[in-house]
């Protein structure tokens, strides 16, 4: 997850209610004239203005008021989540929520669906976010998700492609892209190591304070050429492997495009496809045109039209 | 209850709409002044006869306080009356009828509402990543302790789209929803932009299948349902039945006014599809005296599709809950049995800033003053102009009388 994500600052007016949900609760105010439940927190009944309120742990449950689908991210740091299943929840006491469904098919979710909360762990210091999902779901939250390494997807099979057949070199030019490649997590330590190795230790890399109180991002974000050479770990399923040269050259790079930004934390994946393959004096030249992306994002991260020359 | 209908807008002026990257960048006290001009010129009025001023305050450049006396010095005005509205796309709506009051108050007897909305060059000690944090979270206040910062920005809920998204899916699952006909209100406006020169759409033809093709943002809204950001900026005087008598134009009287708001987010209206503007449009047709049946046009806020749908319905136009067999019914184009957004609407002509809405004000303008062209009503006297900002949050409503 992007560690550039928005998240709440507790005030001493609803500190009570984001310590409820550390304890896995869901507390609310109500007031004590009139009898009326208050979300979001507030130290006065926002129907009779009374300052007489008091907060209590409720069930959690609700039904849903509405929900929408992106399919745009509502900012580049959710991508992870796409697409966002954003929604407003009516507690069974009658205030409203907003708030996400999580463990929900696309088709099962319906305005009026009974939902219970779901207590998510965001942060290291116990940040926890209301989330809902089905009544009758179980959600498991356990931190393995991400971090774990991801198995590689299973190989597909793979042509062989002798060097020397021209027609079947240029068969591979194609403009639809392969599959996504595994997924790989950038976080600050990689950044941290890579500004080291670099030399690049600009802020906007390296200081997340600094970044976001000044930068454009909320934060942190990857060098581009950090983005860039993660593309080693990174297997893209080409489908194919060329065969019969005696060497291969990584020539450079036609084209080199940064068009959008990775934050920190984000996970990154890739795919290709053959853009060109060429005879030439030296060799056969191939360019793969190589996209790399934040995991969710429609738009890439790194456009590199990679250069291979085989002799 | 009211108004009398004793002041009328006299004169008119705004930029055409251009993408920001293009546009000619200008202090807003520079635009503000440019503007005046050219609504001064319009009305045929000297600048010695404007003694009001209504501008906005928030994304004023020059300045975030003392906007109106910074603005007056500039332009070299004496003001009887000033005033600064922060309504959003609901602020060009509210500028008239506060400037409207404060001359049947006599207060005043000719003020300019103005709204620069083309961006300001960037000073040598600019930081343009100032600009991109600031549009990062869009009309969503990042400050601590605003509810909307602690409440919704943690779990991605921000910017608009979304908020109308969810109206509409709750709409839908209270009346249903038929995504032919919200595109008609796109492809109906587009029909009116193609007689309108100065839309940013003109000469470029939309078709329903083109609006369902477009790009989902969020279920159900597709790109070409949602309104281009342009650069731009407006300006209208409105001037009292003396002063109006001598200008150029046929005015337009303000004859009745509401507004309405209880919320940012819609998330805690009481019903989510019955939105401020029912109140706001009740108000203006009673002080006017008329019904909804009555005007010959109605330019209606249009930040999204679904914005004018629920303002047909909550205004009076159309049954609740039959809006969209409304819509399928009628010809909204200024060919048709309903004209609406006759200038395109902002989904056609462009929506700069909250000047926006002003487009919509000064197209009930162009036509009660029989100036609009191609597109020129037969016998336009009475015209419905409805303003909406945020997330249906705050809505207003006029009801413009030609003199």
């Amino acid at each position: 997850m992007s560690t550039n994500k928005p998240m709440p600052v507790p005030t001493e007016i609803s500190a009570p209610f984001w310590e409820g949900l550390k304890a896995g609760r869901v507390s609310i105010p109500r007031c004590n004239s009139c009898g009326h439940w208050i979300f979001y927190p507030r130290r006065h009944c926002d129907k009779c203005w009374s300052h007489d309120v008091a907060w209590h742990d409720v069930s959690g449950e609700g039904s849903l008021y509405t929900y929408t689908l992106t399919r745009i991210p509502t900012l580049p740091d959710f991508a992870d989540e796409m697409p966002q299943a954003l929604a407003v929840v009516e507690l069974d006491e009658g205030v409203r929520i907003n708030t996400t469904l999580i463990g929900l098919a696309e088709d099962e979710i319906r305005v009026g669906m009974r939902l219970k909360p779901v207590f998510e762990r965001v942060r290291d210091d116990g940040t926890t976010l209301l989330r809902f999902t089905g009544i009758d779901k179980t959600i498991d939250l356990s931190p393995a998700d991400e971090v774990a390494a991801e198995p590689a997807p299973a190989a597909p099979s793979v042509t062989k492609v002798p060097v020397s057949d021209e027609a079947a070199m240029r068969a591979l030019v194609s403009e639809t892209f392969t599959a996504w490649s595994n997924e790989v997590v950038v976080d600050q330590a990689l950044i941290d190591e890579f500004a080291r190795l670099s030399g690049d230790d600009y802020w906007i890399h390296t200081d997340p304070d600094k970044a976001r109180k000044m930068g454009p991002f909320g934060g942190t974000i990857a060098h581009g050429a950090l983005v860039q050479v993660l593309q080693s770990r990174m297997k893209i399923p080409l489908g194919f492997e060329v065969t019969g040269f005696t060497n291969m050259v990584n020539y450079g790079s036609d084209r080199l495009r940064f068009p959008s930004p990775v934050p920190a934390g984000a996970r990154i994946q890739a795919r290709a496809r053959v853009k060109s393959v060429e005879k030439m004096k030296s060799g056969t030249q191939l360019i793969l045109e190589v996209h790399t992306h934040v995991v969710g994002a429609e738009r890439p991260s790194v456009i590199n039209d990679l250069v291979i020359l085989y002799m | 209850m009211g108004l009398k209908g004793n002041a009328a807008i006299v004169g008119a002026a705004q930029y055409r709409p251009e993408k920001y990257q293009t546009a000619p960048r200008m202090f807003h006290l520079e635009q503000v002044a440019d503007l005046a001009s050219r609504a001064l010129a319009d009305a045929g009025l000297q600048a010695d006869d404007i003694d009001g001023l209504v501008i906005n305050g928030p994304q004023f450049h020059e300045a975030s306080v003392f906007v109106p006396a910074m603005a007056a010095e500039y332009l070299g005005l004496n003001l009887n009356f000033a005033e600064v509205v922060d309504l959003g796309g609901c602020t060009s709506v509210a500028m008239v009828w506060r400037a409207a009051m404060a001359i049947e108050m006599g207060l005043c007897q000719a003020v300019l509402c103005v709204l620069p909305a083309r961006m300001a060059p960037m000073g040598p000690d600019e930081d343009p990543a100032w600009m991109a944090r600031a549009m990062r979270f869009g009309g969503h206040s990042t400050a601590f302790g605003a509810p909307e910062a602690e409440f919704d920005l943690p779990y991605g809920h921000m910017g608009q789209n979304t908020g109308y998204a969810m109206i509409a899916q709750r709409y839908a699952a209270q009346y249903g929803y038929d995504p032919l006909a919200m595109a008609k209100i796109a492809v109906d406006q587009r029909s009116n932009a193609l007689a309108n020169p100065e839309a940013m759409f003109f000469g470029k033809p939309l078709s329903a299948e083109e609006v369902l093709a477009s790009k989902m943002v969020a279920d159900p809204l597709h790109v070409l349902e949602i309104v281009m950001p342009v650069a731009g900026g407006a300006a209208v005087i409105v001037a009292s039945k003396e002063l109006a008598a001598k200008a150029r134009h046929r005015g337009a009287l303000i004859k009745g006014f509401g507004e309405h708001l209880s919320f940012k987010s819609p998330t805690y209206a009481a019903d989510m599809t019955r939105t401020p503007i029912g109140p706001a449009a009740a108000r203006a047709f009673a002080m006017a005296g008329i019904k909804p049946a009555d005007v010959d046009a109605a330019q209606i806020y249009d930040c999204y599709t679904i914005t004018v749908l629920l303002t047909l319905e909550d205004a009076g136009f159309a049954p609740k809950g039959e809006g969209m067999r409304w819509v399928r019914e009628h010809d909204l184009t200024w060919r048709g049995n309903f004209p609406m957004n006759t200038h395109g609407g902002q989904l056609s002509f462009g929506q700069a800033g909250s000047a926006g809405g002003m487009s919509q004000v000064i197209e009930a303008f162009t036509q009660i003053s029989g100036r609009a062209g191609e597109r020129q009503l037969k016998g336009c006297d009475t015209v419905f102009v409805s303003g909406t900002g945020g997330v249906m949050s705050e809505q207003g409503a006029l009801i413009l009388q030609g003199a």
